[in-house]
C-alpha cells in the first residue's frame, strides 16, 4: 500500500534527542515551518522514579523498545570472532531521547582535538601518527566553535567553573580547557564530601581537580529547581526536572513558538531521494500504517548507529549504496572510548550513596596534549572522573578484590562491610578512527521489521593498550593516594556498543574521505544535513554532548542563513 | 521554562510529595524529614500477599527457595534471600520481563535437582547446605554437571536476580523489610538529599520507603 502522503514542510528532523531536540529551536526560532519526528513518546517527570530496577536493570520498560529491537553486532576485526550481544542498547527513544537519562556531563573539546593530526606530526613527528589512522583534522578550529559552545551551555542550562576565560586561569576550574569567552550560567554542582577527598589527594599529587560541568541545575533556573542529589541520575530521568534534557528545555521553546511540530511514535525507515540526488522527504510507520512526510531539508539526528544504518537503508537510483554513500564513507572512521576504569577499595565508608555523577571530581593533567608523549607510544590521554552516586545493586555487585567469595556468608558479611568503601575512577581515552574500524549493515542479523541492524567492526590497537595501560597507572595512583587498599582493574577488551559512537558520517573538506561538509551536509546530496557525533572525526578526551549540541546549533544556523541556496 | 503551555511533556516540580513539601522546608534542608512522614505508617511494614503469578512447580520453586538461600545465607549479619523475598521476586519476573529467561530457569533448576538426586537421593532442596554449597560451587565452575551444558551461565543468572530481589527495590517483591538495604547500609532512596547528607561522616536517617511510595505516595 502506498504510503499516506502528508503536506510538504520546510524542515524534517529525524530524531529529537540530544541533538535533533536541540537543532529544532533555531530552526523554529527562525520561522521554519519544522516537523520533529521521534521513536518514542513524551515523558512526564513523575515517570521519572528512583528505581533501580527499572531504571539500570531493565532500562525503561515504559519506553517504547526500538532501539532494543535493532541492537547492532560486533566483531573483533574483520575476521575475528563476534563480541557478545548485549540484551539492552544503551540508548533509548522518547523525546528528549538519551537526554532524558544521560549524566549530564558537557563538556567542550579542547584545541588540540580539533587538529590531532597537524599538532602531532608539528611536536613530535609523523611516525607518531598510529599505523592505520585515518585522523584528519578538523576542517573548523576550536575557536569557530567557541560561540556555539557557549550557545549550548546558556541555552541548555551548564553547571560549572571556568578554567580559562579569554586566556585568565583559575585554579577553580580546569585550567587545561580551552579559552572560553565567559563563565558557565551557573555555578558548580555542590560539594560532596569524597568528590572533596579525592580533590584533596589530586592536589597533593600535584595534580589539577576540579567539579565537571553538567547539565543539571545547579540553583533554580526558569521554572525549574535545582538538583536534588538523590542518587538515582545515571540512566535515570529527573523527577524534578532538574536535569536540563531537550524534552524540558529547547523543545519546549520550539513548541512555543508554533513552528514546530512533534510527532511521537514515528518509526523511521528511510529518507528519499529523486533522480537528481536531492533529498525529498522522509518515509516512517506508525501503528504500522506508512506514512511519507515531503520536505524541502531533512536533518538526520539518530544516534550513530541508526544514523549510518538509515542512510545505508536509504537506497535509491541516485544512491545505490546508500544515501550519500557514492564515495563509500558511510559508516568509515568509527570509533568509541576504550572501557577503561580503576576501582579502589578503602578501610573506611565513603558516603557515595547520592548526588549525580557530575558532581564528582574531575583531572585532566592526563589527557590530550597535556603532556609530553615521545616516549610512550600513544597520542592523547584521558579525563579521570570520579563519580557520586551509588545505587544499592550496584553497590552489592562490586568487585571482591579477591578478599572474597561471590556468594555465601563470607559475601555477605564482606559487602556488609564494603559496600559503601568502594569507587571506580573512569579514564575516558582519547581515540582516533582507523582503515579496519566501521560501521555496515550485518549480512544475517534483521529487527522485526525486516531491515539489516547495524555492524561494528572494532579492535584494540596497540597505541591503545598503552594508553589505558598508562591511565590505569595513573587511575591507580589516585587512589592509592586517597587510602586505597586494593585495586582492581578493568582488563583491555575491545568495546562493542557505546553510548559514546563516533564518526560514520565524518565532516571534512575532501569529499573523497568525509560524508558531510563543514556545516554538516552531506557532500552529495545538498538538503541533507547529518547532526550527532557521527559526524565528529576525533572522539576527545570526554563525552560528547556539548559538542554534538554545538555542532547541531551551528548546522542548524548554516541552514537558516543559506537557507535560499540549500532549500531551492 | 516559562513558555510552552500545554506542553504534554512539560511537568514541572509538582509531584504531589513536592506539592506537601513547604518552600521553607527544602531551604532548611529538611524536605527529608516530610519525605519520610509523608508515607503513612501502616505502608511501612511491607506486608504481602501471594499476589506473584505461578510459573514454577512445586518442586522448582523449592529448589530456587533453595538456591537464593545459599547465594545468601541466614546468619548473623541478616535474613536469607529467601525471607527477604528474593524467590517471590525472579517468580514473578518470570511471569513478567524474563519471560523469555523462565526455560533457562526451568532447565537449570531440573539439573540441579538432577544431580542432587544422582548424588544423595535427594532433591535439591532437601539435601543438606553442604552438600547443596558443593553442588553449587560446580555449577558456578561449569564441572561436573552431568548434562546441563551451561551451568556457569545459569549460575551467574541466578546470582544477578538474587542480588535484584535482595538490594532492588521493596515494590518488586524482593528486600522484605528492606533487609538488603539494611545489611549495605543504605539508608534508602528519598527525594531530596543536603549537603550534609553527603559529608563523609554523616549519619543519615533510614528513608523506609520503596521508590513508588516516594512518587506517588503508593505502592
Amino acid at each position: 500500500m502506498a504510503p499516506v502522503k502528508l503536506p510538504k514542510t520546510d524542515v524534517v528532523v529525524i530524531g529529537l534527542g540530544a541533538a535533533g531536540g536541540f537543532a529544532v529551536l533555531p530552526l523554529a526560532q527562525a520561522g521554519l515551518k519544522v516537523v520533529g519526528l521521534e521513536a518514542g513518546g513524551w515523558f512526564q517527570a513523575k515517570d521519572h522514579v528512583p528505581d533501580e530496577i527499572r531504571n539500570n536493570i531493565r532500562h525503561w520498560p515504559h519506553a517504547v523498545q526500538k532501539a532494543n529491537q535493532e541492537i547492532p553486532t560486533a566483531r573483533n576485526g574483520r575476521d575475528g570472532p563476534a563480541l557478545p550481544r548485549p540484551a539492552y542498547h544503551p540508548m533509548m527513544n522518547g523525546v528528549g531521547g538519551t537526554s532524558l537519562h544521560y549524566w549530564g556531563q558537557s563538556w567542550r573539546l579542547t584545541e588540540w582535538d580539533f587538529k590531532v593530526r597537524s599538532e602531532t606530526v608539528r611536536r613530535y613527528g609523523a611516525s607518531a601518527i598510529p599505523a592505520g589512522s585515518t585522523v584528519e583534522d578538523w576542517p573548523l578550529s576550536y575557536e569557530e566553535l567557541e560561540p556555539y559552545y557557549d550557545k549550548a551551555e546558556y541555552t541548555i542550562g551548564v553547571s560549572g567553573k571556568a578554567g580559562n576565560i579569554r586566556g585568565t586561569r583559575d585554579e577553580a576550574g580546569n585550567i587545561f580547557e580551552s579559552p572560553r569567552q565567559r563563565e558557565y550560567p551557573m555555578p558548580a554542582l555542590r560539594h560532596a564530601g569524597f568528590a572533596d577527598h579525592m580533590a584533596e589527594a589530586a592536589k597533593r599529587l600535584g595534580w589539577h581537580s576540579y567539579c565537571p560541568p553538567a547539565a543539571i541545575n545547579s540553583v533554580p533556573r526558569d521554572d525549574r529547581p535545582a538538583c536534588f542529589y538523590h542518587g538515582f541520575c545515571g540512566s535515570g530521568g529527573c523527577p524534578v526536572n532538574a536535569k536540563n534534557s531537550t524534552a524540558v528545555t529547547t523543545i519546549p521553546q520550539a513548541l512555543a513558538t508554533r513552528n514546530l511540530r512533534v510527532v511521537p511514535y514515528a518509526h523511521v525507515i528511510a529518507i528519499d531521494s529523486d533522480d537528481h540526488g536531492r533529498v525529498t522527504g522522509v518515509r516512517y510507520l506508525t501503528d504500522k500504517k506508512e506514512y511519507f512526510q515531503p520536505a524541502s531539508v531533512v536533518l538526520l539526528a539518530g544516534y550513530t548507529y541508526e544514523n549510518i544504518r538509515l542512510l545505508l537503508l536509504s537506497t535509491s537510483k541516485a544512491y545505490p549504496r546508500g544515501l550519500a554513500n557514492n564515495h563509500g564513507q558511510v559508516g568509515l572512521h568509527y570509533m568509541s572510548h576504550t572501557r577503561n576504569g580503576v576501582m579502589g577499595l578503602f578501610p573506611f565508608d565513603l558516603n557515595r550513596w547520592y548526588g549525580t555523577p557530575a558532581q564528582g571530581t574531575s583531572v585532566d593533567d592526563w589527557s590530550d596534549d597535556n603532556f609530553d608523549h615521545a616516549q610512550l607510544g600513544f597520542i592523547g590521554g584521558g579525563n579521570l572522573l570520579v563519580p557520586m552516586e551509588l545505587k544499592p545493586i550496584e553497590a552489592a555487585s562490586m568487585s571482591t578484590f579477591g578478599k572474597a567469595p561471590r556468594w555465601g556468608s563470607a559475601w555477605k558479611a564482606f559487602v556488609k562491610e564494603n559496600a559503601d568503601r568502594w569507587t571506580p575512577v573512569w579514564a575516558q581515552i582519547s581515540t582516533f578512527p582507523f582503515e579496519d574500524r566501521f560501521l555496515d549493515l550485518d549480512p544475517e542479523v534483521k529487527d522485526p521489521l525486516g531491515y539489516p541492524v547495524c555492524r561494528l567492526t572494532v579492535g584494540l590497537k596497540e597505541s591503545e593498550k598503552r594508553a589505558m595501560t598508562f591511565m590505569q597507572d595513573k587511575a591507580e595512583q589516585w587512589l592509592r593516594e586517597a587510602g586505597a587498599s586494593a585495586v582492581d582493574k578493568l582488563s583491555h577488551v575491545p568495546i562493542g556498543l557505546s553510548t559514546h559512537a563516533y564518526g560514520g558520517t565524518r565532516m571534512g573538506d575532501n569529499v573523497e574521505t568525509n560524508v558531510v561538509n563543514r556545516w554538516g551536509f552531506s557532500h552529495e546530496a545538498p538538503n541533507l544535513g547529518i547532526l550527532g557525533a557521527s559526524v565528529m572525526g576525533t572522539s576527545g578526551a570526554r563525552n560528547p554532548t556539548l559538542t554534538v549540541q554545538a555542532l547541531a546549533w551551528r548546522t542548524a544556523d548554516h541552514l537558516v542563513k543559506e537557507w535560499k541556496s540549500i532549500a531551492l | 521554562m516559562g513558555s510552552g503551555q500545554g506542553v504534554p511533556g512539560k511537568h514541572t516540580a509538582g509531584s504531589s510529595l513536592l506539592q506537601s513539601v513547604s518552600r521553607r522546608d527544602l531551604l532548611a534542608g529538611t524536605a527529608v524529614t516530610i519525605a519520610c512522614a509523608f508515607v503513612p505508617a501502616s505502608a511501612l511494614r511491607l506486608t504481602r500477599t501471594s499476589t506473584a503469578a505461578e510459573v514454577l512447580t512445586s518442586t522448582e520453586r523449592q529448589a530456587l527457595e533453595a538456591m537464593v538461600s545459599r547465594i545468601i545465607p541466614a546468619d548473623a549479619n541478616g535474613p536469607a534471600a529467601l525471607e527477604a523475598g528474593c524467590a517471590r521476586y525472579i517468580e514473578s519476573a518470570l511471569a513478567g520481563a524474563y519471560q523469555s529467561l523462565r526455560k533457562a530457569y526451568l532447565s537449570g533448576l531440573a539439573a540441579l535437582n538432577a544431580i542432587a538426586m544422582s548424588n544423595g537421593g535427594k532433591s535439591f532442596a532437601a539435601s543438606g547446605a553442604t552438600e547443596q554449597d558443593k553442588i553449587l560451587s560446580e555449577f558456578e565452575q561449569n564441572t561436573e554437571v552431568g548434562d546441563y551444558g551451561d551451568s556457569a551461565a545459569f549460575f551467574e543468572l541466578v546470582r544477578r536476580h538474587t542480588l535484584e530481589g535482595m538490594f532492588g527495590d521493596p515494590s518488586y517483591g524482593g528486600n522484605a523489610n528492606f533487609a538488603g538495604w539494611d545489611l549495605i547500609g543504605y539508608p534508602g532512596p528519598r527525594m531530596f538529599v543536603s549537603a550534609r547528607m553527603q559529608e563523609m561522616d554523616a549519619k543519615i536517617p533510614l528513608s523506609r520507603v520503596s521508590a513508588k511510595q516516594l512518587v506517588h505516595g503508593s505502592r
